[in-house]
């Protein structure tokens, strides 16, 4: 097991190392960071000066082993753009993104855990159909229009939500139905089949014949073991939730990483893109770690 | 990894341990002809389809014939709409039908487009590494927990800005960034038929490894390819969407659903339609499009019972 | 683990309870969106409109712009006497303040200078030392400027250079570029209570404001959100969430308007649309646009009043000077071209292109302008490619000298004089990028009337520059824009001429 981690850690520091090449030599290449520092209307000379000031007139390979050797001291660069180091911008949007990623999380684990296990347990039923009906919606539905839509419906024909912020709780709750919906359709499907083939499984028909049935049969036996391959889906889903946060933090207006990451994009602010792209990559890499460790752990059957 | 996990519990049949033989032509299609989902996506994505193809021929419409004074038109339901302009016009006074409809050519062509491309790279990718195995498995391996580990909207950006935005851009960016399902399922299945009778014969009478992989692999894995295929079709669609809404996608004066969306955007509270009418366009067409690769998937799998009431 | 979950938890339950509902009237508390993010509170670190409608609410100039006729008049300079042509004296008012309490004295000045020009990673520092020759304290609350030549735009370098406090930024040789980023010690109409980079800055009166031009400002509490999208900016704005949100198109502004909910105003800007034409040839062979009849074409193509009506409205309208006509030296008796689509075809034919040609034209702000624009020149044959993108991909393309043509704006944002246009699009093709006309006269003139301070002179060379422009068609120049503003019902804002707009003039109705 201890061989299996070390392994996969490995696999995950040089994925890392070799994105956050391939995303420096990208980002340098495209953008004149000094131009996108100075703005719409900058004169000549600033421009200039600012290409001076940061050192942008050297080469670029320099510039990647200066940044590289920066994280190795605990330095993960100056943010051109906000003026401000890279590990404080992470601190401080941080914890909108992780807020914004669990309820989204839990909104998928509220609409299809239940709708899994009531299409699975009334087969090709109306429910069966409606669930159908809901994942197949979810799927086709893109998110940035999802959200608009929302903040039309429920925060202005219907006032109950807040249009956009992140002062409290309450915000985050239209963000999170709009983020959490991508993942209805893959999770609710997979707690379907997945209800399906336990309970046509020797076991719970042993069990069933033995006299448990109903309800008590599907939580005590049936739920348990399908919820296994569905709780490292959900931890995959949640790795996925910080780099997918792009859009729908900067329709609802939070300021989570998402935004961050789109705002410094279109800022040529190469220190934080660089960063966050190492981060949403470790943290997928992260989760997908776990979710094969719970699963080789839950279920040898499982192990590839 | 857990993608494998997760691909393996979708499309069980590219992983059962016992390989089925392509089975009688009739049940298929008996199958097929049973299968509501299936059924209702493929006549609307034929609909679709003709639309596509042959509205902008026999209506008369521009999507691109501009008219000032005639901005922002509300559609016929609306109140001041009229049977001119049924959707409309939006607001450079343009034919907002007409720009729906020629939108749907642009969604199908990089649908279509961008599953291919991915097609391409996952397959030959997936087969390569399930033919050979050893470092050439693990190479394809580590490419593969890079592109999911990417964060695939930013790098699609990035892309687009270096090489700048077109049809053909965006269908390679996008089709570059998803073929991980494809891989993941050519894989497996390239691994399963390898060892079977007739392509271990094969090798064992002098035909070359390539000769292998095209006459004896690759027809064998297509009908697992094929829903993959069918699934990647929408997702592409909805990301072209998503990078033409952020502003980096289709080019104006392209009608792009997702362009127009973007456009629309800042007056949704007082010209709804202008992003509802092609938010429900792409709806359509994504939703067909999953349904009938849905039914693809049921067909297809001999577990699976297809109600034949 | 344990320490995971404990922070969770702790975070959950901070964020449970609200901390502002809405802020209002009863609390003098006005809020504003911006689209575009704050990054930092130094105006000296940034060029964004933003940034300058910022600066001018915590900081102060030895000058300013003010708001009726669009004159410079002094701020924390009290009085000013142009002594020659390359010496001004500057009086400072003896009751201007910092935030901290402190006077602000001459010594603060010549050292906000100082620093600019003697601190060479200050973006503003070439600016400043291309004119500059010197500053002197001459007294306790005076001070003399000395410039290398006499130069006209002065007063907009001396309303854009914000005073610092003696020593804030660091000495000679180890200058702290960052001091006032997150924090400042300013000497404007409000004080910064707390800043939140991209988020919001909260601003409060500053009661020991010393008036100047700018006034009193009438409301106590000011917050800046900064709210990306216009949609969620307008809903903010429906159910009371902001104030006041500004760059408002105005269709939407109109049926905003219609709703009963705000008040919408489209008043005149400074801001121009052009298109800059690379008649020098700078973009390699073959290029059709090289042909004064082909410019000429281009000219007469585009139906400027169309779009300048329909698409922007308000007092938005066609122009015909590479600069804003209400601005200082925009000549206006220049060659116009009329919209005229049967004599751009002739024009065309004419310079050996009676089917048109391919262009690429190069956009990144106003896409509904553009692409009527490219219609307009799609009907005379000139079948455009519109490459509409982020301001950054055009920057590269047009440093690496790949374009042939773009559609290019010019705020000129608070600063009305045809200076600040044409510096930069007109200067030596070796030290700019902008000036495509490859025409050596054009530089000489148009920057050669910021070398003097006599305004006639200034206005003859503005006004044969502009000639020349024209005559040449060195560029198309388009339309003037419009600002369109929403405010909420209960407050009290009127855009200026300009269509900066002067937040501190904001009152409660």
């Amino acid at each position: 097991m201890l061989r299996f981690i070390a392994g996969r850690l490995i696999v995950v520091l040089s994925v890392g190392l070799t994105l956050s090449i391939v995303t420096f030599f990208l980002l340098n290449y495209v953008i004149d960071p000094a131009q996108a520092i100075a703005g719409e209307d900058a004169l000549f000379e600033e421009i200039e000066q600012i290409r001076e000031q940061y050192g942008f007139d050297r080469s670029i390979t320099i510039r990647y082993f200066e940044w590289f050797s920066g994280i190795f001291q605990g330095d993960l660069g100056i943010s051109y753009y906000w003026n401000k180091p890279v590990i404080s911008l992470l601190i401080d949007r941080a914890p909108e993104t992780i807020t914004l990623a669990l309820m989204s999380v839990s909104v998928t684990i509220l609409i299809s855990i239940p709708l899994g296990i009531l299409a699975a347990l009334n087969p090709n039923s109306l429910i069966d159909r409606i669930a159908l009906g809901i994942a197949v919606t979810a799927q086709a539905v893109p998110n940035f229009w999802l959200g608009l839509i929302m903040i039309l419906i429920f925060a202005l024909a219907i006032p109950i939500f807040p249009v956009s912020g992140d002062k409290t709780l309450f915000h985050f709750v239209l963000p999170s139905i709009v983020l959490g919906a991508s993942s209805v359709p893959a999770v609710m499907r997979l707690m379907r089949t997945g209800l399906l083939d336990v309970i046509n499984a020797d076991f719970i028909r042993t069990a069933r014949s033995s006299g448990f049935y109903g309800w008590r049969l599907v939580f005590n036996h049936a739920l348990r073991n399908a919820l296994l391959p569905v709780v490292s889906v959900l931890a995959v889903q949640l790795g996925n939730k910080f780099g997918g946060s792009v859009i729908t933090e900067s329709v609802f207006a939070i300021n989570g990483l998402g935004r961050l990451a789109l705002e410094s994009i279109l800022g040529a602010d190469i220190p934080t893109v660089q960063i966050l792209v190492f981060v949403f990559a470790i943290i997928f890499l992260f989760f997908n770690l776990l979710a094969d460790i719970l699963n080789a752990y839950l279920d040898p059957r499982l192990r590839l | 990894m857990i993608f494998k996990t997760f691909i393996k519990r979708l499309f069980p049949r590219s992983f059962d341990n016992e390989i089925y033989n392509l089975r009688p032509k009739d049940l298929i299609i008996r199958k097929s002809s049973n299968h509501g989902g299936f059924k209702f996506g493929l006549s609307l994505l034929i609909i679709i389809f003709l639309f596509a193809i042959f509205g902008p021929i026999i209506l008369d419409v521009s999507p691109y014939e501009q008219d000032l004074t005639k901005r922002l038109l509300p559609p016929v339901w609306k109140e001041g709409g009229s049977w001119e302009y049924i959707f409309g016009t939006d607001g450079n006074g343009r034919d907002y039908f007409a720009r729906i409809l020629y939108g749907t050519r642009i969604s199908l062509t990089i649908g279509f487009g961008a599953a291919c491309v991915g097609m391409i790279i996952g397959v030959s990718l997936g087969v390569c590494a399930g033919y050979f195995g050893g470092w050439v498995d693990q190479v394809v391996s580590y490419l593969l927990t890079c592109q999911l580990a990417l964060p695939g909207l930013l790098l699609a950006m990035t892309i687009v800005f270096l090489i700048g935005p077109s049809i053909t851009v965006v269908i390679f960016v996008i089709g570059a960034t998803h073929w991980a399902f494809f891989l993941v399922v050519s894989r497996s299945a390239t691994q399963k038929i390898k060892s079977l009778d007739y392509v271990t014969a094969a090798s064992a009478i002098g035909a070359s490894k390539f000769q292998i992989i095209i006459r004896d692999i690759i027809p064998n894995t297509f009908s697992q390819i094929i829903v993959i295929f069918t699934l990647e079709v929408g997702i592409a669609i909805l990301n072209e969407a998503s990078l033409s809404f952020l502003g980096v996608g289709i080019q104006p004066p392209t009608p792009s659903w997702g362009l127009l969306i973007a456009e629309g955007k800042e007056a949704i509270f007082f010209q709804p339609w202008l992003i509802i009418l092609p938010g429900i366009a792409l709806f359509t067409l994504v939703v067909s499009i999953n349904m009938m690769g849905d039914g693809l998937r049921d067909i297809t799998d001999p577990n699976s019972k297809v109600s034949e009431e | 683990m344990s320490k995971l979950k404990s922070l969770i938890i702790t975070l959950l339950i901070s964020l449970m309870f609200p901390i502002n509902v809405f802020a209002d009237k009863s609390d003098d508390t006005f809020v504003a969106a911006f689209s575009r993010e704050l990054t930092q509170l130094d105006y000296h670190y940034g060029t964004k409109t933003e940034f300058l409608i910022l600066g001018d609410m915590i900081d102060s100039g030895l000058f300013y712009v003010n708001r009726e006729d669009l004159s410079y008049v002094p701020d924390i300079a009290s009085d000013y006497k142009i002594v020659d042509d390359t010496t001004i004296d500057i009086n400072l008012r003896k009751n201007a303040k910092f935030h901290d309490g402190s006077n602000v004295t001459a010594d603060d000045v010549v050292y906000t200078y100082n620093f600019i020009v003697k601190n060479e990673k200050n973006r503003r520092s070439k600016k400043i030392k291309g004119w500059m020759e010197s500053i002197e304290k001459t007294g306790k609350h005076s001070v003399r400027f000395k410039s290398k030549y006499p130069y006209a735009n002065l007063f907009n370098d001396l309303y854009r250079i914000k005073i610092r406090k003696n020593g804030i930024m660091g000495t000679e040789g180890n200058w702290n570029d960052s001091a006032q980023l997150n924090e400042l010690n300013g000497t404007g109409p409000y004080k910064v209570v707390s800043f939140d980079p991209g988020v919001e800055v909260v601003l409060v009166r500053n009661d020991d404001y010393y008036g100047g031009p700018k006034g009193m400002p009438a409301i106590k509490n000011v917050i800046i959100r900064s709210i990306p999208d216009m949609g969620t900016q307008q809903a903010e704005l429906m159910s009371g969430g902001i104030h006041w949100m500004y760059n408002v198109k105005k269709d939407i502004g109109e049926a905003m308007a219609k709703t009963g909910k705000a008040d919408y105003q489209l008043g005149p800007s400074l801001r121009v649309g052009f298109l800059v034409l690379d008649a020098g040839g700078y973009s390699g062979e073959g290029n059709p646009i090289t042909k004064l009849d082909v410019r000429r074409a281009m000219n007469h193509a585009i139906n400027r009043d169309s779009i300048a009506k329909n698409l922007i409205g308000g007092p938005a309208k066609a122009v015909h000077t590479a600069c804003n006509p209400v601005v200082f030296g925009c000549f206006q008796d220049v060659k116009k071209y009329e919209y005229n689509p049967e004599g751009a075809k002739k024009l065309l034919a004419k310079a050996g292109y009676p089917n048109g040609f391919d262009l690429d034209l190069w956009s990144y702000r106003d896409k509904e302008a553009a692409q009527a624009m490219a219609e307009d020149l799609g009907k005379v044959g000139i079948k455009v490619n519109l490459k509409h993108g982020k301001l950054s991909a055009l920057n590269k393309a047009r440093k690496n000298r790949e374009i042939r043509a773009y559609f290019g704006t010019w705020g000129s944002t608070a600063s009305p004089d045809t200076a600040t246009i044409s510096n930069i699009h007109w200067r030596d093709p070796a030290k700019g990028d902008r000036n495509l006309s490859g025409d050596p006269k054009v530089n000489e003139l148009m920057l050669g009337a910021e070398q003097t301070l006599d305004v006639e002179k200034r206005k003859s060379l503005y006004a044969q520059g502009l000639k020349l422009i024209a005559d040449q068609a060195y560029w198309v120049p388009l339309w003037s824009y419009s600002e369109g503003v929403l405010s909420s019902k209960s407050i009290d804002f009127k855009l200026d001429p300009d269509g900066y707009p002067r937040l501190w003039n904001i009152t409660w109705k």
